[in-house]
């Protein structure tokens, strides 16, 4: 469902100058799977997953998304993806519920599709005693359910989360990776970015470790742990990156 | 959620294109109406402030012409004792205290602010008179003093009716008519197509107003749109939704642009409030009565469209090249300065200019409804000027679409 080619992109900065954030990124991914994507702050993981979701353009390289190109179909793959990141915020002056039709009728439902679905999802998410309140009254979990919501109204076959759980507390954290299997578990190709290891090692079933704009290994856990013959993760990330005292 | 994979968005999403447009439209219109701050400056400001804030200024400009009129002033009188007849009418006139004073004295007590002004009559006035010769009447006063000034004035009004007085009677005493010193009778006649004097005001300070309550209305709501959606990190979700960029800063930039057109109306119907008040306002606007022609309306409602296009498109490019409002203001200032100053210049030049003038942004613009206004209309003029405001609007708005094509101004890296 998702298959990246030498996916590179460059930036020009003032200061720094050329940055390669994502440099000849290459991997495929299923339907029915959860792809980590594994990497310190600053590895690029945020600028793939931008250019899997047609935000930025890829400097060379490119990837098919449920089937699309992201340089000649942006739109089509934008209609066939969910994109939650922690830092996506929702419109202070709209209702939760307001929130989440503005977002499917964006995406083509109709207004009985998305009142129908917007039900299903309240009553799943158990949002119902908040979601007609503004959005500027919401606590951080109340906000993160309505972008969930938001996110998965249009039924995408492809969903990207980008650090999902950042600076949330424990219990909204929990709902959130629950989700994401749900996902998993209903056909959906997720890619998941983070950098807590035990989020990695809890739910996916590939990981790519990727480290200054580059893809180091790709592989399930016990694949990874095979190739570096270490057992606990944090040893296994960091052979691969090759950050270990050892190296 | 069912577990079945439904796709959905596939294919058609040109022919949508349109109704995400409005979609987009819509829901900014939506948000943009339910915050209180554009409700206080597009709409409160317009229809309550400014009239009220006129309707303060007449009122104060006109109870204090009238303080003036009738406050009591003291004037000295030097040789009254010899002009009984002029000492007397003198002392006839409202609101005037005479007092003799004497000729060493007069200028003295006209320092110390004692006597407003002295009128130093001359000792052979009554002879004179009977002469029909002219006498010699000095006034003297302190020409740095508004009172003394106004005494003065006073004493010439009064002198001139005096004088008026006199030569009726002697008219009356040759058995002449009045007439006779009357050889003219002039009166002002002002033509129908033309303004009156209150619509001379309103075209002086109308398209300055409109600038500005156009410019000043949108502000707030274009900067919102992009670099505070960046700010608030909602942009994000935007671009990740099917809708494209170009529906998505369209949509935006119709929002706008609704919003500042809303304000510009509203700041003409604010001040055609304001003059139809009557009464207490201007004088000047209620002598005549506001008189607003169709024409003038109608071009003055033609000019707003190019103008907010222009506006709508240069705060929204400041908006989207911006990384979050507070940058996004400090490209306001200049900007706002670069708009005001030709909505200035209007109000001090009449509206019989150059050619060349109406290809000046903004300033063309507003000279058209000067024209307008005031019923002298240059077709040439008017053509041009419009056609530059629609370029310049077409340039503005060609700038923002790019822009916001642009994923470096759009993201955050």
């Amino acid at each position: 469902m998702i298959e990246a080619k030498e996916l590179s992109k460059q930036f020009t900065d003032k200061k720094r100058g050329v940055i390669q954030a994502v440099n000849q990124v290459s991997f495929q991914c299923s339907p029915g799977e959860i792809f980590g994507l594994l990497g310190p702050n600053g590895a690029g993981k945020t600028t793939l997953l931008r250019m899997l979701a047609t935000i930025l353009q890829p400097t060379s390289g490119t990837a098919t998304v449920a089937g699309f190109d992201i340089c000649k179909q942006p739109q089509e793959v934008r209609s066939h993806i969910g994109y939650l990141s922690n830092s996506t915020a929702l419109y202070e002056r709209l209702t939760g519920r307001e929130m989440v039709a503005y977002f499917g009728a964006l995406h083509g439902l109709t207004p009985q599709e998305i009142q129908q679905r917007s039900e299903e999802i309240f009553a799943e998410l158990d949002m119902n005693d908040f979601v007609d309140g503004r959005c500027d009254k919401f606590s951080s979990g109340q906000k993160q359910r309505v972008s969930i919501a938001r996110t998965i109204l249009h039924q995408p076959p492809v969903l990207f989360f980008d650090e999902p759980t950042n600076g949330l507390d424990i219990i909204t954290a929990r709902s959130i990776t629950r989700f994401i299997r749900q996902c998993r578990n209903q056909g959906r190709t997720v890619v998941f970015s983070t950098h807590i290891m035990s989020e990695v090692e809890a739910l996916c079933d590939r990981i790519a470790i990727i480290y200054q704009g580059r893809i180091c290994a790709i592989g399930t856990l016990e694949e990874l742990r095979e190739r570096t013959g270490k057992r606990a993760f944090e040893d296994v990330f960091l052979r691969i990156i090759g950050e270990d005292d050892e190296a | 959620m069912t577990p079945t994979i439904t796709t959905n968005g596939n294919g058609n999403s040109g022919a949508r294109s349109g109704s995400r447009l409005l979609l987009i439209f819509l829901k900014e219109i939506r948000e943009i109406f339910r915050d209180k701050r554009t409700i206080r400056s597009v709409i409160i400001g317009p229809l309550v402030i400014t009239p009220l804030m006129f309707a303060g200024i007449g009122l104060i400009v006109s109870t204090q012409t009238e303080k003036e009129k009738t406050k009591e002033l003291t004037i000295g009188i030097v040789g009254g004792a010899q002009a009984p007849s002029l000492l007397a009418a003198l002392q006839q006139v409202p609101n005037l205290k005479v007092e003799p004073v004497s000729p060493s004295d007069a200028e003295g007590r006209i320092r110390e602010r004692k006597l407003n002004a002295v009128a130093i009559l001359p000792p052979d006035y009554e002879h004179l008179n009977a002469d029909y010769k002219p006498a010699p009447i000095q006034i003297m006063l302190d020409e740095g003093e508004a009172n003394s000034q106004a005494a003065a004035g006073r004493l010439q009004d009064a002198f001139t009716k005096l004088g008026e007085q006199i030569v009726l009677r002697r008219l009356q005493a040759h058995n002449l008519s009045a007439d006779v010193a009357h050889p003219f009778t002039l009166q002002e006649k002002p033509i129908q197509s033309g303004g009156n004097s209150a619509s001379f005001f309103l075209a002086m300070i109308l398209p300055y107003t409109l600038v500005v309550s156009a410019f000043s209305g949108c502000v707030f709501t274009a900067l919102d749109q992009v670099a505070g959606e960046k700010e608030r990190g909602t942009l994000e979700t935007l671009l990740v939704s099917p809708a494209s960029r170009r529906d998505i800063v369209l949509g935006k930039f119709a929002a706008v642009l609704t919003t500042c057109i809303l304000s510009s109306v509203l700041s003409i119907v604010g001040l055609v409030i304001t003059f139809s008040l009557r009464g207490n306002v201007f004088a000047l606007a209620s002598q005549g009565g506001l008189h607003l022609s169709p024409v003038a309306v109608g071009v003055t409602l033609m000019v707003i469209l190019p103008l907010s296009v222009l506006f709508a498109g240069l705060l929204l490019t400041v908006s989207t090249y911006a990384r979050n409002q507070r940058e996004a203001q400090t490209y306001v200032a200049p900007l706002l300065l670069m708009v005001l100053m030709p909505a200035m210049v209007s109000m001090f030049i009449g509206t019989d200019v150059g050619r060349p003038i109406a290809l000046v942004p903004v300033l063309g613009a507003t000279i058209i409804i000067k024209q307008a206004l005031s019923g002298s209309y240059d077709p040439a003029f008017i053509l041009l000027a419009f056609g530059a405001s629609i370029v310049y609007a077409a340039v503005a708005l060609t700038y923002a679409i790019r822009l916001f094509q642009k994923e470096s101004v759009l993201v955050k890296t």
